[in-house]
């Protein structure tokens, strides 16, 4: 990082709230939470090209990749960890290789892409959480694993324009290893395994309906305590039901969200509502929609898929490894991937600049709707992704 | 490089021109004067007998921004495609209501519009309404920014704050968000469904804010026109779908004290409630209003046949529809202390008394307003119907056989209660002309577009005359945009980026003072990231910003 002591805004890539009130002042990202540092203080590692771990140039490093795809005839680009622009040069890429794309958040894109196709939902974003929610209920998840800041940008609040943020009451209803402490003292934590959730959900809408259930608890949670629970979410004014979709990791937890969102309904018959599915990262969020806006359909997911060749797009995050072993390898990314232990597997490595770090880009938020600017905070001379892309895709033959 | 098409029959009613044969002469994009002798002609095209007229204008159409987005992703079942590029060049493809954005581009152009407006953009969201834009190919495009419901703007009202505090915001927004115009949906409504108010008539306060419909429109109608902005307050009234709306319609008109306003897809806001249904066909008395008032303007938001997704930005009244939902599944959002949407799929059918009925109050209306210059040729796309049966839309004006022999295939008792078929009128090609060209340019303020003078950007669509106007208005023999041949034979031969029109009148920047201090206590994102720079929808080399400020009024 330079040693320019001008403070710079910018915007935070590394989870789906986008915080952008982060400055930037020489090595320091006031603002930040732990993943925002980290974020912004990654070193430029490796900027250099590398085929079969060798250096390179980027002509040669591109001729390589060229040689790689042309030869393939089941391609897949995968990680798609990018922002919209980096998003807008691979759709034309994809098309051109008849290649298969996959997120790699995939799996928790899909829970809330299934949930939303089967029966719709009825959400809500960030300002709306801060200015009115009374009741927040954590489902499965302690969102700060995922969104540090949440309670702090928008529930611990000093003003809100509807409710009084210090008389917000917090739920936690399920999950493992729960980090509650931001929920604070007067929270409610109602323990139970994420793979409980379907039968505590579906009694909760049961009471919620006013239906009579015959039983004394629900997977350890006190039919009283769920009573009390569905009088809190009748008796609010504005309820919000979170979740994040990788905590709900079991099977068929797309209907867990859509039990979630049934409560939802359930609840504006008679007072207002809302979900707001939370989590996350790697561009996740901007990608689906991009994809959304370009082919006419969310992305699609190829766990089935038999790739002969893959193309591994990690710009935010070197840590993942490739979502197919034993196929060869582009990566275009990260500079610190080399480092990275899975990296050997890699036939060749370019590296990319980083949205929101070596260059600007855009961003969804997690709650959608909301797209904000990302800014270049230093100077590392790498070629943005669209760069290499169009270039790969001008040298295809 | 000088282009001549000469011998055409111009249907230019932004001069009078009904079927004049004359040359049209083009270089640099523009239409010129006749050249003097010595100037070399580089390229002729003859069109003799051929109808030609402006590129056509659709001023309200959802093509940009999240509500869009959100029924692609909704709605796989609209696509039944493996090949994800594999649709874009089908001439006949079924499932436009929901394009992608190359679509949107490529079958606007090839039914010769040059230019079409997204009515209802978020300010929170118009960063990606320009980036989904910027990525539709070929035509021009603009918005309309969404207020009326955002809580700035009611701790305005509900302060009094002075009419000047209320302009200089509205004029903020549309620098920052890169709009042409203002849009209010359902006002006061969305923002009251949030407070669990489930209903709000022009009348009606909202119970949290005590404004009500009205205050708002009176508002936001003299801030627009103080500002000297030309596009009208675009006013999605009240009670959209309700039966019996027409009297609050017919209420709106009076609202804004004689200042303009467009009333957008009216045809949903016609409903009375007679007969045993109590549900019946206000359009005469929506029509005759519509003659007497010339303040006001409308556009009707035809429905027609078949499975579509409705968007709006209208939660409150999208979550009584979402009962009607087909497939049965909808989204609702609650969107940042702004306003909202509604993404409903729908399915309209010919033997469903209402949705029958809606059919022929689009119509009646259509048919009964006098002046094509008031009223604009829409079908709320993809709400009524997906933009692409604009076409058919056209035959059903002009052929009244045609639209008769329609008529008696409906639901028995909706054409009981309908008097379509004592309406004679046939439009005649200098009236849709005017209705999707000269007008819509002159109501959003596009001096330069919508006619044939010298001067006007060569956005130019030429036509065979045919007896079947659906044929006719399918297929344009050739359309260029801004000077280049795009279309050929019903087909894009060449991809080109249009522009995007923005309006940016003065305002004293001393606003953002307050605005400021509103979003660091209140908002979730920094002000100055609401902005949109000429840059970023100039992003790619594939867009630009064309201003019109403060041109109403000029030539």
């Amino acid at each position: 990082m330079s040693n320019n002591t001008n403070m710079l805004n910018a915007t935070c890539p590394a989870c789906g709230l986008l915080c952008d009130d982060i400055s930037i002042d020489g090595a320091t990202a006031n603002n930040a939470c732990a993943k925002g540092i980290a974020f912004f203080s990654q070193a430029v590692a490796s900027p250099q090209p590398l085929i079969s771990g060798k250096q390179a140039t980027l002509e040669e490093a591109m001729k390589r990749a060229v040689e790689i795809l042309s030869q393939s005839q089941r391609p897949v680009i995968a990680g798609l960890s990018t922002d919209i622009h980096g998003m807008r040069a691979l759709t034309p890429l994809a098309t051109r290789l008849k290649a298969g794309l996959q997120h790699i958040n995939h799996a928790s894109l899909q829970r809330n892409t299934q949930a939303m196709q089967s029966a719709g939902w009825f959400t809500t974003t960030l300002s709306e959480v801060k200015n009115r929610a009374d009741v927040i209920v954590c489902i499965g998840t302690d969102i700060v694993t995922h969104n540090p800041r949440f309670f702090e940008r928008f529930v611990w609040v000093k003003d809100a324009m509807f409710t009084d943020p210090n008389a917000r009451k917090i739920v936690y209803l399920g999950g493992e290893k729960l980090d509650t402490i931001h929920g604070r003292e007067g929270a409610w934590i109602l323990p139970s395994r994420a793979a409980d959730l379907p039968d505590i959900l579906a009694a909760l809408n049961a009471l919620l309906l006013n239906k009579l259930l015959k039983a004394d608890s629900v997977a350890g949670i006190a039919m009283a305590d769920l009573q009390k629970l569905a009088e809190t979410l009748k008796q609010a004014k504005y309820a919000v039901l979170t979740w994040a979709a990788k905590d709900l990791d079991f099977p068929h937890a797309s209907l867990t969200v859509q039990q979630i969102t049934n409560i939802v309904g359930t609840l504006n018959q008679s007072t207002r509502a809302a979900g707001l599915p939370l989590g996350g990262s790697n561009g996740d969020y901007s990608i689906n929609n991009v994809h959304a806006w370009q082919t006419g359909k969310v992305l699609p997911d190829l766990q089935d898929a038999k790739p002969d060749a893959q193309v591994w797009v990690n710009s935010f995050n070197a840590e993942a490894p490739p979502s197919f072993s034993k196929v060869p390898t582009i990566v275009l990314g990260n500079t610190n991937t080399p480092k990275m232990p899975w990296f050997s597997h890699a036939d060749v490595f370019i590296p990319v600049a980083t949205p929101g770090l070596d260059c600007g880009g855009t961003m969804m938020r997690v709650d959608s709707s909301i797209s904000l600017p990302l800014k270049q905070v230093r100077d590392s001379n790498l070629p943005t992704l669209a760069d290499v892309v169009r270039k790969l895709e001008s040298e295809l033959p | 490089m000088i282009t001549l098409l000469k011998n055409g029959r111009l249907y230019d009613p932004a001069h009078g021109k009904n079927g004049v044969q004359q040359d049209i002469y083009i270089r640099d994009g523009r239409i010129i004067d006749k050249p003097n002798a010595a100037e070399k002609i580089d390229q002729v095209y003859d069109l003799a007998g051929k109808v030609v007229m402006a590129g056509a204008i659709d001023m309200h159409s959802h093509i940009g921004g999240g509500k869009v987005n959100i029924a692609r992703m909704l709605l796989p079942e609209f696509r039944n495609y493996t090949e994800p590029e594999a649709h874009i060049c089908t001439p006949h493809c079924k499932h436009h209501a929901t394009p992608t954005t190359t679509e949107t581009g490529f079958r606007y152009i090839e039914m010769g519009y040059t230019a079409a407006f997204e009515p209802a953009m978020l300010p929170i969201n118009a960063r990606q309404t320009h980036l989904e834009m910027g990525d539709t190919p070929l035509i021009d495009k603009g918005c309309y920014a969404m207020l009326g419901n955002d809580d700035y703007f009611l701790r305005l009202l509900h302060q009094k704050a002075d009419q000047k505090a209320i302009n200089d915001y509205v004029a903020w927004t549309l620098h920052a968000t890169q709009a042409i115009g203002i849009k209010v949906v359902n006002p006061g409504g969305i923002s009251a469904f949030k407070f669990n108010q489930r209903k709000l008539d022009l009348d009606e306060n909202n119970a949290h804010y005590q404004v009500s419909a009205r205050d708002i429109l009176k508002s936001l109608s003299r801030a627009v026109h103080e500002l000297g902005i030309a596009k009208p307050l675009h006013v999605h009234c009240n009670n959209l779908g309700a039966a019996g709306n027409f009297e609050t319609t017919l209420n709106t008109m009076g609202a804004s004290d004689g200042l303009p306003m467009h009333l957008t897809h009216i045809q949903f806001h016609s409903y009375g409630t007679e007969g045993d249904k109590k549900f019946s066909s206000a359009a005469a008395q929506i029509a005759e209003a519509i003659n007497k008032h010339k303040h006001i303007t409308a556009d009707v938001g035809q429905i027609l046949f078949g499975q579509t997704v409705t968007a709006s930005g209208d939660t409150m009244q999208q979550y009584l529809n979402s009962k009607l939902a087909h497939p049965k599944k909808s989204v609702l959002m609650d969107i940042e202390c702004e306003a909202g949407c509604g993404v409903v799929p729908f399915k309209y059918k010919d033997q469903n008394y209402v949705n029958a009925l809606q059919w022929a109050i689009g119509l009646e209306i259509f048919l009964s307003v006098e002046d094509p210059w008031r009223i604009f040729l829409t079908t709320d796309h993809p709400n009524g119907a997906p933009f692409t049966s604009y076409p058919h839309l056209i035959r059903l004006l002009m052929d009244k056989t045609f639209r008769n022999e329609m008529f008696d295939k409906l639901n028995l008792d909706a054409r009981a209660m309908s008097n379509l078929k004592s309406l004679e009128r046939e439009y005649t090609l200098y009236e849709i002309a005017t209705m999707t060209r000269a007008a819509a340019a002159k109501l959003i303020g596009l001096h330069d577009r919508g006619h044939l003078g010298v001067g006007a950007a060569a956005d130019i669509t030429v036509y065979t005359d045919q007896a079947d106007r659906e044929a006719m208005f399918s297929k344009p023999d050739y359309v260029f945009k801004d000077g280049e041949l795009v279309v050929k034979d019903g087909k894009v031969i060449k991809v080109t980026w249009g522009a995007t029109h923005t309006a940016k009148p003065a305002f004293d920047s001393g606003v953002e003072h307050d605005l400021r201090d509103y979003f660091e206590k209140y908002q979730t994102v920094q002000l100055d990231n609401l902005k949109i720079s000429d840059d970023e929808i100039a992003d790619n080399g594939h867009g630009c910003v064309i201003n019109h400020t403060n041109l109403k009024g000029e030539k």
